[in-house]
């Protein structure tokens, strides 16, 4: 009768839709195939690491406040190039599967940032449907030991606690871009480096595809 | 959340117990069936969830169970239960939960918090109507997560292998008299409020079950192993808890470091320095280490995995560090 499944996660979190917000908002950056090509375009000249996070932030807030009119797929168009010029992709890529990544042929490599970005994509896309009232807040700022930015900010929603929200961001180039976000002390990063990394030993690099292509079918047919 | 659970009913014990047998029995043989050395990731796995295997089977089980009895229950009490109820119901065992939230901060020395926690019960249950309300919120005072794992953690006692209680959920070892403490500080484990004691912890354990839908729907939607989605998740959070959001940067400056010993082209020298400046925020202050083994620069001639994991060594050590500085 006291069965709980997800009991570690009822832990996690006071109220669904608070952790929604917020594991989605981690769970949404990742890899383009299209970073190559559309940077060149979209890139962010010269802004501090602290205004890249701002500015994605507002995007993301926009595209929440027309989310009802746009449509999974309008979200997912919007969602593209915001999450695209502002986030290191092909690093987090590389990160995700850890040494595995020096296994892998041209090929693989390219099978994988495609449908990560793709699956980044889409899960903003299909979380960030609506807009209630939420807002971000900058907190602080601080370097890292390697030459990094974590920029501090805060998720205040209108009806449950605020959420603190750190991304880690590292140059490239000549701009900064966002390599993890951290959400109430959760690395995505970490986190997803974990599933990731357990799903090539346990099922091999095929099996890791086929879920990822799964998720983006589950996502774009809800 | 989790010790919401297990305030109410403490017959959910005895799985504890049980579980604890099972996984000692079943944890020795597992341990000795990987041959080849470990990657870096691998020793850290496991170190932390040495019992894997047992504890997959666990989830595998918890997770039928939940889904054909917990969730069609909790369903049914979403439906029925009119939303302004399911916040009472919830208000309601949230402010008993804060007796055992102010406890466990005097005894982590969280004076202040201490003192603002107590003003939050005293005012929800006299103006928030023994708890229905929580007016306490709107004060500015809104809830801390503490509980007695938190405090055996700022206390010293290490967290232990991660294990997943049948019919509970995740844990640590350190979780387990954690959750005895919490259960016994909570008044719904004697007393029914003017109904059965048996109706009032079911009504707890659909509570916490309704509560935990969007998660766990969330969960569902975005993991591809949820498995490793949830002690993951599980993991980072409880440690951010225990050292009240001060912990950051430490994992994100390694994975950057081994990004760049993964990288194509990179055939420069690789800056391997990670102390020369707090990888933490800026509440915390690092100890300098002057006694941390330094790392030879001759990256080509030694081994990329030996060299990862010397600097995950350094980062883990330091993180220990600053883990004491924070409750000190």
């Amino acid at each position: 009768m006291y069965v709980e499944i997800g009991e570690g996660v009822l832990n996690l979190f006071k109220t669904g839709k608070l952790i929604i917000v917020f594991f989605i908002l981690f769970f949404g950056f990742n890899i383009s195939l299209f970073a190559e090509t559309s940077s060149e375009l979209n890139v962010q000249k010269n802004l501090s690491a602290k205004e890249v996070v701002l500015t994605f932030q507002n995007e993301l807030l926009d595209i929440m406040k027309q989310g009802k009119k746009l449509g999974f797929k309008g979200r997912y168009e919007k969602f593209e190039p915001a999450i695209v010029k502002s986030h290191d992709l092909e690093k987090v890529a590389r990160i995700v599967v850890g040494k595995e990544w020096k296994g892998f042929s041209e090929e693989q490599k390219q099978k994988l940032t495609e449908v990560f970005s793709r699956l980044s994509i889409a899960s903003y896309a299909h979380n960030f449907k609506e807009f209630s009232g939420e807002s971000f807040e900058f907190l602080s700022e601080d370097k890292t030991a390697r030459g990094g930015f974590i920029i501090y900010t805060v998720f205040i929603l209108p009806d449950d606690k605020d959420v603190k929200f750190d991304y880690m961001l590292k140059k490239k180039s000549d701009n900064w871009m966002i390599i993890n976000v951290i959400a109430a002390g959760v690395s995505d990063l970490a986190l997803k480096r974990s599933e990731y990394t357990s799903i090539l030993k346990r099922e091999g690099f095929e099996a890791l595809i086929a879920k990822i292509t799964e998720k983006i079918d589950n996502y774009t047919n809800q | 959340m989790l010790s919401l659970l297990f305030k109410k009913d403490r017959s959910k014990l005895f799985f504890v117990s049980v579980f604890l047998i099972l996984f000692f029995l079943s944890g020795c043989a597992s341990h000795h069936s990987i041959d080849s050395e470990p990657s870096v990731v691998e020793v850290n796995e496991q170190e932390i969830d040495p019992f894997e295997g047992v504890n997959r089977k666990v989830y595998s089980f918890n997770k039928v169970v939940d889904e054909y009895v917990a969730k069609p229950i909790s369903d049914a009490y979403i439906w029925v239960t009119p939303k302004i109820v399911q916040t009472g119901v919830s208000n309601f065992f949230n402010n008993l939960s804060d007796i055992n939230v102010f406890l466990n901060d005097f005894m982590q020395g969280k004076l202040r918090q201490g003192g603002l926690d107590t003003g939050r019960f005293l005012v929800n249950s006299t103006l928030g109507l023994g708890g229905l309300f929580d007016v306490a919120t709107g004060f500015g005072l809104q809830q801390n997560e503490e509980d007695f794992a938190q405090t055996l953690a700022v206390w010293g006692v290490p967290q232990g292998p991660y294990l997943m209680i049948p019919v509970l959920g995740p844990m640590t070892s350190r979780g387990i008299p954690g959750a005895v403490f919490d259960a016994a500080a909570n008044p719904t484990s004697y007393i029914g409020f003017g109904v059965p004691l048996q109706f009032l912890q079911m009504l707890q354990v659909i509570n916490a079950r309704a509560n935990a839908e969007g998660d766990l729907k969330f969960i569902n939607e975005a993991a591809l192993d949820p498995y490793i989605f949830t002690r993951e998740a599980f993991l980072q959070y409880r440690k951010n808890l225990i050292a009240d959001g001060e912990l950051s940067g430490n994992e994100d400056d390694f994975f950057d470091l081994e990004d760049d010993f993964y990288e194509e082209d990179q055939n420069e020298s690789i800056n391997l320095d990670i102390d020369n400046k707090p990888v933490v925020s800026k509440e915390v202050k690092v100890n300098s280490a002057p006694t941390l083994p330094v790392i030879s620069p001759q990256v080509e001639e030694v081994d990329i995995d030996e060299q990862i994991r010397q600097v995950r060594l350094r980062l883990k050590l330091r993180s220990t560090r600053v883990e004491n500085t924070v409750f000190e």
